[in-house]
């Protein structure tokens, strides 16, 4: 069986200068390897700066890779290949509160990528967007409402809603839960792993919060230095960590996990 | 005598839909020494709470409140004078975001020895201040575990890291000596092996300095390894306070258990990818509080009592405030 989406030897340069006095230093991501399948997640964890946005972003194809393929069901995905990229892999950022255009309303914001990537007439649009906001837990009525009038669970929903619209395969979500609170994000990581059992969907999944990662991922990545150091199933990585850092990333968690538990 | 002691504290501000209680008979104490947690979600009003407690409020809010006391005398019967001088010597508050709130023009050194109290310097010719300055300087840097002083004092905010300076704001905070560090969501969006570091630190100035910190976040993670106990608020109203073990193994409220529920690294038997139990709905917002118990249109206990504002009940040390508890069976 092909996997939906093989990545080989991606890899990125870049130089990049911190201030004009310094020589240039060279920020390198990869070579990256890993397949992902059909309704699994793989979770990437690493520290701010080891890369993980930049992956997100050549995943998505926001960023051209200096060299390396990406192949969707065997195919490879070229970066001009823009349209079948944009059907098939679709992107949620870390900041649902600046993604959302303030001066349109959520059914003018989903109708967009209808317009430019599909030929369904105003009438099925129309239709489709209700049909996805429902899906996303929203409302019908909510095609009318501005950003200021919805609250921050709602927006991510729609930022949600918006992904899902093209019906696309792989979805990939850079720090989804970060700006949500508790009660919102345990309702929103049920609502993507619903929509993960109902519509086969594949999440290529970035957060720092390791019980969630823990919770909803099939494998995970570990990014260091634009680098992968671990990789592998989950359950496999989180009780037999290999890498030092990943230790004593875990360690770090546990000890918050259990400090209060014994007294 | 707790060290602060805040009874029945109601805040009406002013919005775009008119006046509102944006904090309702709100309940907090903080003894001597002890780290408590203030937990409530984004809009609940926990910084609104900080803000009353130093003072720093609207003059067109309406403050009210049975008791608002510091080391058992009143602050709200002081004169502002008074207040200041309480609020600026025994208590130092730190915020999220700790780059925002430096002064991006001036170097790191600069603008902590402006924060020196003239007392602690001392008297004599202004190069001895100078180097007593300096001394106070190091010395703090020190305390909260920042090595290359040196070269941090001469750095400027945006030139240092994340870690390094939240770590500076607390020893900004601390230079006054204070009893009291209230820090409000201090490891927001901060990574799992820099926030254990911040939490360290924190725990260690608690015991080694007897400090007494209000820690203000909604991380439960982060909250329940180093807080001793917790007061929960939701938009506005104290639900369930207590010691930080009590609450964690017996909720009594059924938002503190929706809150638990909510980091699944907490229950140890939770079979990967499934469902988390979570309330349904969304926080209202502040124009449109359901009345009586406000978590009532989203609470799976719900009952037509809960129209009346459940009153604070206890057992032992632990409080809450509502009409179903979970230790009680529904009928
Ligand atoms: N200056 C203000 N004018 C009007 N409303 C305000 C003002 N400051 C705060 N509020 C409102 O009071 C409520 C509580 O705000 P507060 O800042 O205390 O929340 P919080 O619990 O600290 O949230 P967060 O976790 O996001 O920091 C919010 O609904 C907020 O919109
Ligand atoms: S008082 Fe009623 S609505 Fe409020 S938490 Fe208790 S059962 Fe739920
Ligand atoms: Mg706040």
């Amino acid at each position: 069986m092909t996997a939906l989406l093989t990545v080989k030897n991606l890899k990125f340069k870049r130089k990049v200068r911190k201030n004009w006095w310094q020589k240039a230093e060279k920020f390198v991501i990869g070579p990256i390897n890993f397949e992902l399948n059909a309704g699994e997640t793989l979770a990437i964890i690493g520290d701010n700066g080891s890369g993980k946005s930049t992956l997100a972003n050549l995943l998505a194809g926001v960023v051209t890779p200096s060299s390396g393929q990406l192949l969707l069901n065997g195919q490879k995905l070229r970066h001009r290949n823009l349209k079948q990229r944009s059907l098939n892999i679709r992107m949620i950022f870390q900041h649902s509160k600046e993604s959302l255009n303030p001066a349109l309303t959520v059914g003018t914001i989903l109708d967009e990528p209808l317009k430019l990537n599909t030929n369904l007439d105003a009438r099925e649009r129309k239709e489709k967007i209700s049909t996805t906001l429902r899906q996303v837990g929203l409302l019908r009525e909510h095609a009318h409402f501005y950003r200021h009038m919805l609250s921050d669970g709602q927006r991510q929903r729609v930022v949600l809603a918006r992904a899902l619209i093209l019906n696309p395969q792989v979805i990939v979500a850079d720090e989804p839960f970060a700006a949500l609170d508790p009660s919102v994000r345990s309702q929103m990581v049920n609502l993507l792993m619903r929509l993960q059992r109902e519509l086969g969907l594949s999440y290529i999944f970035i957060s720092h919060n390791l019980g969630i990662v823990r919770h909803i991922s099939d494998r995970v990545l570990v990014l260091q230095n634009g680098k992968v150091i671990e990789s592998g199933k989950t359950d496999v990585v989180f009780n037999w960590p290999k890498s030092d850092y990943m230790k004593k990333l875990l360690t770090a968690h546990q000890s918050l996990v259990l400090s209060k538990l014994l007294d | 005598m707790p060290l602060l002691d805040i009874k029945n504290l109601t805040l009406e501000i002013d919005t775009a839909g008119g006046r509102v209680k944006a904090l309702d008979k709100v309940n907090l104490t903080i003894d001597e020494s002890e780290i408590r947690a203030l937990v409530g979600e984004s809009g609940s009003g926990k910084s609104l709470i900080v803000k009353s407690i130093v003072g720093a409020i609207n003059d067109s809010w309406t403050l009210t409140a049975d008791r608002l006391n510091w080391k058992g005398s009143d602050l709200l019967a002081m004169s502002k004078e008074q207040r200041r001088k309480i609020t600026k010597d025994d208590i130092a508050v730190i915020f999220q975001n700790p780059v925002s709130s430096l002064d991006p023009t001036a170097s790191l050194g600069e603008q902590l020895e402006e924060n020196i109290p003239d007392h602690l310097v001392g008297k004599g010719w202004f190069w001895q201040r100078q180097e007593k300055r300096k001394q106070i300087v190091s010395r703090q840097l020190h305390k909260v575990g920042i090595k290359n002083h040196e070269l941090c004092l001469s750095s400027f905010p945006h030139q240092i890291s994340d870690d390094v300076c939240q770590k500076f704001m607390i020893a900004m905070a601390l230079v006054s000596e204070p009893k009291l560090l209230i820090a409000d969501e201090p490891t927001m969006g901060m990574e799992t092996t820099i926030k254990s570091q911040i939490l360290k630190l924190l725990s260690r100035l608690n015991q080694n300095r007897n400090l007494s910190i209000l820690f203000v976040s909604h991380d439960l993670l982060a909250i329940s390894s180093m807080c001793h106990s917790m007061t929960v608020l939701y938009c506005g109203q104290t639900v369930e306070s207590g010691r930080m073990t009590n609450l964690r193994k017996r909720p009594l409220h059924p938002y503190t258990k929706a809150l638990l529920d909510s980091a699944p690294s907490f229950s140890k038997d939770l079979l990967p990818k499934s469902n988390l139990s979570a309330l349904d709905g969304t926080i209202p917002t502040l124009q449109h509080l359901p009345i009586g118990c406000r978590l009532g249109p989203r609470c799976p206990r719900a009952q037509k009592e809960c129209v009346k504002i459940p009153a604070p009940r206890h057992i032992h040390n632990h409080y809450y405030s509502c009409h179903f508890p979970l230790h009680r069976p529904l009928k």
